[in-house]
């Protein structure tokens, strides 16, 4: 390669900045001064550019802060080991309290809290059968009456799509069902940590098929 | 990798911070962001040039990468990555703020689409030399359209390979380079610019005439 | 690949949107189905969502850098969006008055993109396929069946009611359903969770080593066919429901019913490589030898 003139030269000046340097370059660089000064200057932007780093700022913290509560109101994040109610707190989180639709929601969210509480109670409690049945079919039965209305509600939203209503009408009914035999079975052994686990689970698809639904229907 | 890349904070190694975090532990995603909102922060600080925006935007490239942590599978460094968003998020920003699109090919003169100086250079340029410093150079990195600005700060200051840069500016390496080349030779006419001011208020100051 | 570095929207496709003038006439479309075909240039890993509530959504790799999509919508009842923003493609299904039936805004797309392509998916009803594409997948559908065969990735799948079926599968899946169905055949993945609340979850196939399989239901049947030579840990527990196992298990495990646990087996098949989790509230789970 041969380096006769400013202008050949410039056409490898990125190459040289990379380290590639044909003798031909290296010749011309010798004896021209204009390129001589344009190779040291790119060189000393290049050498003082780092320095700018040493003065970076940290974000305020005021960024964390915001940036920790949209994680959480988003069901992202949670204790390293969360317990009943963590998992509850999450779940409502990442489901209901951005729903906007705040009759809906509001009734489901009594009930499950309510349900929640008791499933997140002391150990006392939980390994004394009679009360923590006594709270369990208290909390259900206002959860029952709300999971009609509920039903209702989808069935509202559901779209006029015939497949589609028939799916979420279909599903409803499953987790229902589903929801039913569990809260039977944690009447029955409300000791038993599987059974609630179950049960627990249902709760959350329904609150997930709610949500679903719902996102589906604001984005249309 | 990056010249002032960490790669661990505290004793807890960044892997197992992002497995922590892709199983939801509050901790995990707060060292993550501890490790790196330094560089996120200034990535944008330097893009838009203004703290609140910048602020903002550090939040939404955490917030897009937390909530896609738990496809995160090692494949390309999580800072890269990290980065990626960001200079998406800066760029959306800006295109929302010109009401135009932005792209990083977007450049303020066209004739510098090849990279070389317009001016005959026949004319011996000044030399930087003594007028070169952090905060001359700061204002002329302010002055760089997004695409060169980008390729600068993430070479040349924070230190990132050409092969990482393009990953995160979803470019070739070759398209890297020219960024980074074309930024370099824009600074040097803005720096320019500055010596020539300097001589222009010297002369006033010792009674001589402007040029 | 592209030599743009193009991070932003660059090209913008609205068809019989007010937008984009020389399309106009698409707007006065017969009642009868068009087709119009649309490329995309990318880059590697170029991302792709598809958002469309009624219709088939078809998704191949192929070896060029682009995206290429074939809509055809059934009336102009229905608009497509297709929009590019830097590296990524955005299909979006919309409907132009609320009245229109549901046959008349059905929108079918074939999409052909690079094999690392990332995908996300939305399909309310209609059908979602997948083939040979190796990039992380979300897919969610309501009534919609989804089919994959080839795949790699984090694959995320959720149905409300559609079935799910996957053939050779690579890489990481989760899915999830209420009334669907699963068929997970000759999987390749080397983390497998798949639950579904009154649907059937077929597993045959290999069980890879160091691999996990947790497969859960309430009601239905879960089964699993194994070969000889497998080798994995089994739990396997239905608290209202029957097991059926043809694997010797070592320690030697009876079928056996205790009363927190419900009918459940627990032990190694050969040396245990794998872990293969098998869970049901009130369904049968048979672990069968395949044949």
């Amino acid at each position: 390669m041969s380096v006769a003139n400013c202008s050949a030269f410039l056409e490898q000046l990125d190459q040289w900045m990379e380290g590639e340097r044909s003798p031909a370059a290296v010749a011309h660089l010798r004896s021209c001064k204009a390129c001589g000064n344009l190779i040291a200057d790119l060189d000393s932007i290049r050498d003082t550019a780092p320095s700018l780093a040493a003065t970076d700022p940290e974000p305020s913290e005021r960024v964390w802060s915001a940036l920790r509560a949209q994680l959480q109101d988003e069901g992202l994040i949670h204790a390293a080991h969360p317990g009943v109610s963590d998992i509850l707190k999450r779940w409502l989180r990442g489901t209901f309290l951005v729903l906007p639709r705040p009759v809906l929601a509001g009734a489901y969210l009594a009930a499950l809290i309510a349900v929640g509480f008791v499933l997140s109670g002391s150990n006392g409690l939980r390994n004394d059968s009679n009360l923590w049945m006594s709270r369990m079919q208290r909390s259900t039965q206002p959860l029952s009456a709300s999971l009609e209305t509920e039903e209702g509600a989808i069935s509202s939203m559901a779209d006029t799509n015939p497949v589609v209503t028939a799916s979420l009408r279909k599903s409803l009914a499953a987790i229902d069902n589903d929801i039913a035999l569990c809260e039977k079975s944690v009447r029955e052994e409300p000791q038993n940590e599987f059974v609630r686990d179950y049960l627990y689970e249902a709760y959350q698809q329904k609150a997930d098929l709610i949500a679903q639904v719902t996102e589906g229907d604001e984005g249309q | 990798m990056a010249r002032t890349r960490r790669t661990e904070t505290g004793e807890v190694p960044e892997a197992v911070s992002i497995r922590l975090a892709q199983q939801g532990d509050a901790a995990a995603f707060e060292r993550l962001y501890r490790l790196h909102s330094r560089r996120v922060y200034s990535l944008c600080l330097r893009m838009v040039g203004n703290t609140a925006e910048a602020e903002d935007l550090t939040q939404e490239a955490f917030l897009q990468l937390f909530r896609k942590i738990a496809t995160f599978r090692g494949e390309s460094a999580f800072s890269t990555w990290l980065h990626r968003l960001a200079v998406n998020v800066v760029l959306m920003k800006l295109r929302k703020k010109s009401g135009k699109e932005t792209s990083l090919e977007q450049v303020t003169e066209p004739d510098e689409e090849s990279g070389t100086p317009r001016r005959d250079f026949g004319a011996i340029d000044l030399r930087l030399s003594g007028s070169l410093d952090r905060v001359n150079l700061q204002r002329a990195v302010d002055q760089l359209p997004p695409g060169y600005k980008a390729a600068f700060i993430l070479h040349d200051v924070q230190g990132y390979e050409h092969n990482e840069i393009a990953e995160m500016l979803g470019c070739s390496i070759g398209n890297s380079k020219s960024q980074l080349h074309k930024a370099r030779m824009r600074l040097r006419d803005l720096l320019q610019e500055v010596v020539r001011e300097k001589a222009r208020e010297e002369r006033r100051a010792a009674g001589g005439s402007e040029d | 690949m592209s030599t743009s570095c193009n991070l932003s929207g660059s090209l913008s496709w609205k068809v019989a949107g007010v937008l984009v003038p020389g399309l106009l006439l698409l707007s006065a479309l017969p009642a009868s189905a068009d087709k119009i075909q649309r490329h995309f240039k990318v880059d590697a890993r170029p991302v792709v969502t598809v958002h469309n509530p009624n219709g088939t959504i078809t998704v191949r790799a192929w070896t060029k850098s682009e995206v290429m999509l074939i809509a055809t919508r059934a009336t102009d009842q229905v608009e497509v969006d297709a929009e590019q923003s830097g590296n990524r493609v955005d299909i979006n299904t919309r409907q132009v008055s609320d009245s229109a039936s549901p046959e008349s805004t059905r929108a079918d797309y074939e999409i052909s993109v690079p094999e690392d392509a990332e995908l996300q998916i939305h399909d309310d009803s209609g059908g979602v396929n997948v083939s040979n594409v190796l990039g992380d997948m979300n897919v969610e559908t309501i009534a919609a069946d989804v089919d994959m065969a080839d795949v790699a990735g984090y694959l995320t799948v959720k149905t409300v009611g559609g079935s799910f079926q996957c053939a050779r599968c690579a890489g990481r899946l989760e899915v999830s359903s209420i009334t669907g169905n699963f068929r997970l055949i000759d999987l390749r993945s080397t983390y497998v969770r798949a639950q579904t609340s009154e649907g059937n979850i077929l597993f045959t196939g290999q069980f890879l080593p160091n691999s996990t399989y947790r497969l859960k239901n309430y009601n239905g049947v879960i089964e699993v066919r194994f070969s000889p030579e497998d080798s994995f840990d089994l739990s396997a527990t239905s608290l209202k429901g029957k097991v059926h196992n043809e694997a010797k298990l070592v320690p030697p495990s009876h079928h056996h019913f205790l009363p927190r646990f419900g009918n459940g087996l627990f032990g190694s098949f050969n040396s245990g490589r794998a872990m293969v989790e098998l869970s049901s509230f009130d369904g049968t789970i048979n672990i069968l030898k395949r044949n």
